[in-house]
């Protein structure tokens, strides 16, 4: 890898059974909300220590209040609102669909994206991929319309403000397109509603991740490698690496992980994965991450996750 | 009616699907923790608005908390019986007891299982959470986990019992798998990987419901259970391997004399098709529709988006019965009776015949205060015999 080598966790982290045993209470009131803020508020402590332990180079807030990866920005927009639970894809987790109501307003401003100013620069933030967004929402009529409206009426001043705010890395989740797949004629506008991400996240002040997961991406290769972002990142559990072609002219980020695993992975043979991808692909750059959020795991087994991911990073920038 | 295959016969039959909440009282008193007033308060309007036989033991009983471990059981027995007469209160014609005497559905079960260790709480949505377990050897029955609530429930009884039992894919996939996966070098081929995913995964499904489900069935079965419902949330979670939930349905209850059917639930019940035409020991399917629907009045399919699957329910060709969700258990509206009425008008309408329909909530009203569970499921019997009413079966 000629460019950077950057390890960095994304996604919802689990909360600890400290904050499970409050919001449980919260709702039985036995505790206050000011107990359970104030075990949010050690989670969030730990998150950042474990990630500064583990040695990785952007810190994230863990979206350690987010109830599913809709939730915040579907209240902060007028047009929206979350009923129905739908299984999150192929896992024992469920979201709450964003149901479109009307026009995508967001006169509420989207303070509440924004990770504490207690975590460390620099710093990432995760949100919705506009196409998985598109498609999880419950709508009747044109889902790449909604896709369009999507990325310009939230999704663009979530990024906007994310980076006005000292977010340098802006990692989307896109799970749908690894696992359900995508229509030809649905790539264009993807790809439209992506440049308008861009826009708000110029290169020269925040690198865009695009995160596919929880699918092979292998028969998308060649469309996702010119989409407009900085990198494009593969789930290796899923995604037949081998069957990708090189030169990979964008970054790649290497779900390495299994954040649906309790096992946690060697590191030898993870160095090796990575070994491999870089000499066959040649990636400007290269990311270290888990596959999917880990939010599948309980927050200590992912903790260790995290630890692991920092392993794997070093040795591979030793490796170098 | 009296044998489990006239109940099964009964058009619009009512009932239960599983797990109520657990009362503060039950929860604290069991915890060894000392009782508000408030909790002994709770108990005793609930006794006395349920009609439970000699709460006032159970009052008594509160008032000496902090208990001791035959107190504690005692009142987990206490709370399996305002559980079971709340249902009956409500007017279901099929009851258990809201699973008041187990842990949760999971949790009971592998508790009781061997070959699997606990490794903490994950999100299954909002703030709700579920303990998972790693397996991490050969799974067995421990002991069977059902017998003594099913014991003590039968005698006291008003109407017909059905026992939910956790089903063997929703327990191995709720479960993170440390024994039978070997193959985890993500630098191996791919193909070599996923047939060694898919491997284990068979053996690990199969082995719950050979070693474990099954002799837990058959100790129901001796103590005189004749309806068993096997709770299978996680059944369509992965796409690809809804032949391998069919197939340890069928290990789990082939041979066995008892009136078998399934719950299923939040999915998308599209998948099912066609694997489920296999399932011939499943007499009734019960599934959660309202949490898809609208709340607007009407028979139509148009009114009724919620419920568009259900045709291909009636097309299976065992004939089996369909368990009707008509109840959202993740809010706390109420449902009035005119729009149960209409779920269930729309659905009859569909397949033609009500006796091959059945009324339930979604799914278990355990997320719901029992102030709402209680009135959800008065206003679901009452929506039953507006329904009722109108093909002259009242």
């Amino acid at each position: 890898v000629t460019g950077p080598v950057v390890a960095y966790q994304h996604g919802i982290f689990p909360r600890s059974e400290d904050v499970v045993a409050a919001t449980r209470g919260l709702e039985r009131g036995r505790v206050t909300q000011h107990d359970v803020d104030e075990r949010y508020d050690v989670d969030l402590e730990i998150f950042i220590r474990t990630q500064q332990e583990a040695g990785l180079d952007y810190y994230s807030d863990g979206m350690l209040r987010w109830d599913d990866v809709f939730r915040p920005l579907v209240e902060a927009c007028s047009g929206l609102e979350a009923r129905a639970l739908i299984r999150w894809f192929d896992n024992n987790s469920f979201f709450r669909a964003p149901e479109v109501l009307s026009a995508l307003r967001t006169d509420a401003g989207m303070a509440r994206l924004v990770p504490s100013p207690g975590v460390p620069e620099p710093r990432l933030a995760c949100l919705p991929s506009p196409y998985l967004f598109s498609r999880a929402a419950d709508v009747r009529g044109d889902r790449n319309a909604l896709m369009r409206e999507i990325a310009s009426h939230l999704l663009r001043p979530a990024v906007e403000t994310l980076v006005e705010r000292g977010c340098h890395l802006i990692h989307l989740q896109e799970p749908w397109l690894a696992y359900f797949g995508i229509e030809p004629d649905d790539w264009e506008v993807f790809e439209r509603a992506l440049g308008e991400l861009r826009e708000a996240a110029p290169a020269e002040r925040a690198t865009l991740v695009l995160h596919t997961y929880f699918g092979d991406v292998a028969p998308f290769a060649d469309r996702l490698r010119g989409l407009p972002v900085d990198a494009i990142g593969v789930d290796a559990v899923e995604t037949d690496l081998a069957s990708l072609r090189g030169p990979w002219k964008t970054g790649l980020l290497i779900g390495c992980l299994d954040g649906r695993s309790s096992v946690i992975e060697a590191v030898d043979p993870s160095v090796r994965l990575m070994r491999n991808v870089a000499e066959a692909l040649e990636p400007s750059a290269l990311y270290l991450s888990s596959n999917c959020e880990l939010e599948f795991l309980p927050s200590e087994v992912a903790a260790r996750k995290v630890f692991r991911l920092g392993e794997i990073a070093r040795a591979v920038k030793e490796a170098r | 009616v009296t044998g489990p295959e006239a109940v099964l016969d009964t058009p619009l039959l009512t009932h239960e699907l599983g797990s109520l909440d657990k009362p503060g009282w039950r929860v604290k008193a069991y915890a060894g923790a000392r009782l508000e007033e408030a909790d002994i308060e709770e108990a005793r309007a609930w006794g006395k608005r349920l009609d439970v036989p000699d709460h006032e033991a159970l009052i008594e009983l509160l008032r000496t908390a902090p208990l001791d471990e035959d107190g504690r059981a005692e009142v987990r027995r206490w709370s399996s019986r305002y559980g079971m007469r709340l249902l009956e209160s409500a007017g279901l014609d099929v009851v258990y007891d809201g699973e008041q005497q187990r842990s949760e559905m999971y949790a009971w079960a592998v508790a009781n299982a061997n070959g699997f260790e606990w490794r903490g709480s994950v999100r299954a949505f909002d703030n709700k959470y579920y303990s998972k377990a790693a397996v991490t050897g050969p799974v067995s029955l421990r002991e069977p986990y059902h017998n003594a609530e099913f014991s003590f429930l039968r005698p006291i009884a008003r109407a017909t019992l059905k026992v939910p039992i956790t089903g063997a894919y929703t327990i191995a996939d709720w479960s993170f798998d440390e024994r039978f996966l070997t193959v985890r070098d993500l630098s191996r081929p791919a193909a070599e990987r996923r047939g060694a995913r898919h491997q284990a995964r068979r053996a690990f499904v199969l082995e719950v419901a050979r070693n474990l489900i099954r002799p837990n069935l058959e100790a129901l079965i001796g103590l005189g259970a004749t309806w068993i419902q096997i709770d299978e949330p996680g059944a369509s979670t992965d796409r690809q391997e809804l032949d391998l939930f069919v197939e340890s349905f069928n290990i789990a209850v082939d041979g066995l004399d008892a009136v078998f059917s399934t719950h299923l639930c939040f999915s998308d019940y599209d998948l099912f098709f066609p694997a489920i035409e296999a399932m011939h020991g499943c007499r009734q399917f019960a599934v959660g529709f309202a949490n898809y629907d609208g709340r607007e009045l009407g028979r139509t399919a148009e009114a009724r988006p919620g419920y568009a699957v259900i045709e291909r329910f009636r097309d299976l060709p065992s004939r089996p019965v369909l368990g009707l969700g008509v109840l959202d258990i993740h809010t706390n509206f109420i449902e009035p009776p005119e729009l149960v009425r209409d779920r269930i008008l729309y659905a009859v309408e569909v397949f033609g015949d009500p006796s091959r329909i059945h009324v339930t909530p979604d799914c278990g009203l355990r997320t719901r205060s029992w102030a709402v569970a209680y009135q959800k499921l008065v206003n679901m019997v009452a929506g039953v015999s507006l329904a009722k009413r109108e093909f002259g079966l009242a």
